[in-house]
């Protein structure tokens, strides 16, 4: 049986009668990594405020381990660990001094913890110096640290690669991956889908504060999305009249040298070879494409029109 | 849960600062300061032979209070001349010399320095909140597994043990220069004051010593109630802190300015000064007493945290 980490049911935000967040559900896995993907301003971050109690509910229900975060704030919060947009720290106090902070509050963290957090975060040359002396990498990674201290089995980050070096982007995702291999459940917002598509298990696409589609990245052999590209040497359009011929209700689109049909049947592949050979098509590549994560965001999100229209800031 | 971590927390941050490290270090200056100066400059002649000074100043003040009846002066001022010269005459006749300093003397004459803390604890008061707000470090404190209203009152706990803190260090260091410097004795010192009747009577100047420690932490309690007020309804760190500190000197002046007024007494600044009604000398505000002042200061109080927890509890972090 799965188990269910996190749990958003119905979940609505409104502000001065603006619906920022509208009717939002889906469900975390215990152990995967779970993308909010949306463009600026899709309420990725008001969804993850209201997760972890910064902002109130308007309607709807949060549930962390079970513990509904509207009536037992304090048992449903033990267990998670979160940065929200940048990690803020207190700059007049060392790294450790910081992370003092936070492990005197949160439930058993020894200093054996502390100490194998920040070399986890490879930080350990620079602890005892001032916040306010850190890089913005460095900053992420002291908030990565904290977020880490009480070993939660929810964490929650948003935009985590922001400030990250190529190097550090790694790393995280890296660290993330061990992580959920260990159990945890992680949940990272971003706009940036290549990123998303590296680091997630699923990718719920937000967009106007609904939820549009949840993906799994892994697993992504949906029936309607793969097609099958079969290059040909020769009048393409002849061939392609032979396929609608031996089976009418086939979606057959001819592109330069290229047939796309849409199937996901491994054997109607092998049998559409087979006609186009016996017919005499030289067939010279079959090739099998599934919709990048990409295309599918810009489908779903695009606001009508061509493609490269759409207004969606990709790679800021 | 672990609440007491959370005060704990709340001391470090208060603590780790420079500022607050200077706060403390100014009046303890001001005061080691004023008693070496003083002792460096006083005449001791003066002090030996201070029936005679203070003979010459009755003979000056009477003159100076016949000139003022003829030309129709200042009411406040005739007032003033009359109580000195009676309790000036009283203490030659009793042997009360208000020449001779002790440790004790010397707590009552620095009680103004209860200024200087007032001040700072309006700033670190009116920044505990706002400053987490301004610098966003609000968000990672609040998804920590503890009730809203109990992080604010761990704020609210630790800023007023700073005030108390700060005083009782004041109080120390005041009665510890003020021993080395005129010796520690004089616990059964009197002093003067003029009663409402007018007539002069003699109070110990140890229980005003005291009664002022006390008092003063019932101002302290309702200084940081209203700051703590203000930084929690401001986001803004130096905007609380403007806001505060305007409050607090417009408040005065404005007492000042309806003192004759008779709803004046139910405002809150009007209460704000406890310690002139210790034994009633220089009240600016006649109908108030230490009773009622006090209860008015409690009420002002429960309010204010009654504003500001609603607030904090209910409030949407953007920051």
């Amino acid at each position: 049986m799965t188990t269910h980490t996190l749990e958003l049911k119905n979940l609505t935000k409104k502000i001065k009668g603006k619906t920022i967040v509208d009717d939002l559900s889906f469900s975390v896995r215990e152990g995967e990594i779970f993308g909010l993907l949306g463009p600026n301003g899709a309420g990725k971050t008001t969804t993850i405020r209201m997760i972890v109690g910064l902002i109130s509910i308007t309607d709807g229900d949060v549930l962390i381990n079970g513990d509904n975060i509207r009536g037992n704030f304090e048992k449903a919060m033990e267990r998670v660990g979160a940065i929200v947009e940048n990690p803020q720290l207190y700059d007049y106090m060392t790294g450790y001094k910081n992370l003092m902070q936070y492990a005197r509050i949160m439930p058993d963290v020894t200093k054996e913890r502390i100490d194998e957090v920040i070399e986890l975060v490879d930080l350990k040359y620079a602890i005892h110096d001032k916040v306010k002396t850190y890089s913005l990498g460095m900053r992420q990674r002291l908030g990565v640290a904290q977020a880490l201290l009480h070993k939660p089995n929810v964490l929650i980050l948003d935009e985590p690669t922001n400030g990250l070096d190529p190097q550090g982007i790694y790393d995280l995702r890296n660290y993330l991956r061990l992580l959920a291999n260990n159990g945890t459940s992680v949940i990272v917002s971003s706009h940036m889908l290549a990123e998303m598509q590296m680091m997630c298990d699923r990718v719920a696409i937000i967009q106007n504060g609904k939820l549009v589609r949840i993906d799994e990245i892994l697993n992504q052999e949906d029936e309607a999305d793969v097609k099958v590209h079969f290059q040909i040497e020769g009048d393409v359009s002849q061939a392609k009249q032979l396929l609608i011929k031996m089976n009418e209700e086939l979606n057959v689109t001819e592109s330069g040298q290229e047939l796309i049909v849409q199937t996901s049947d491994v054997r109607s592949i092998a049998e559409l070879n087979k006609q186009l050979v016996l017919a005499g098509v030289l067939v010279v590549g079959i090739q099998r494409k599934t919709k990048t994560l990409e295309e599918r965001f810009l489908e779903m999100t695009k606001k009508g029109g061509d493609l490269n229209e759409v207004a969606i800031p990709v790679n800021e | 849960m672990k609440w007491l971590s959370l005060l704990t927390n709340e001391w470090i941050k208060i603590f780790s600062r420079m500022r607050t490290w200077i706060f403390l270090a100014i009046p303890i200056v001001i005061i080691i300061g004023i008693a070496v100066y003083d002792k460096a400059t006083t005449d001791v002649e003066v002090n030996e032979n201070w029936k005679q000074e203070l003979t010459q100043t009755v003979k000056d003040d009477q003159k100076a209070l016949d000139e003022a009846k003829k030309n129709n002066d200042n009411e406040i001022y005739i007032d003033m001349l009359e109580s000195n010269i009676k309790q000036n005459e009283y203490a030659i006749a009793n042997d009360i010399s208000p020449y001779e300093t002790t440790a004790w003397q010397f707590m009552k004459d620095m009680a103004w320095i209860s200024i200087f803390i007032g001040l700072f604890v309006i700033v670190v008061a009116s920044d505990i909140v706002s400053n987490e707000f301004a610098k966003g470090t609000i968000k990672m404190l609040l998804i920590r597994p503890y009730s809203r209203w109990k992080i604010l009152l761990s704020k609210f706990v630790a800023t007023l043990g700073f005030a108390f803190l700060m005083w009782l260090v004041v109080i120390l260091v005041t009665w510890l220069v003020g021993g080395l410097a005129y010796g520690f004795g004089g616990m059964d010192q009197s002093y003067l004051i003029t009663a409402e009747d007018g007539q002069v009577k003699e109070r110990l100047i140890v229980e005003y010593v005291f009664a002022n420690i006390g008092v003063e932490f019932i101002e302290l309690t309702a200084l940081v109630a209203m700051s703590f007020m203000i930084s929690t309804l401001f986001m803004s760190n130096s905007v609380a802190i403007g806001v505060a500190l305007f409050t607090m000197f417009a408040g005065n002046t404005i007492v000042a300015l309806l003192a004759t007024k008779d709803w004046v007494i139910y405002t809150l600044f009007a209460n704000m000064d406890l310690s002139v009604l210790i034994d009633g000398q220089n009240q600016m505000v006649k109908d108030l007493t230490l009773p009622f002042s006090i209860s008015v200061l409690a009420v002002y109080t429960v309010i204010m945290l009654a504003i500001t927890f609603t607030v904090f509890q209910k409030r949407d972090v953007k920051a």
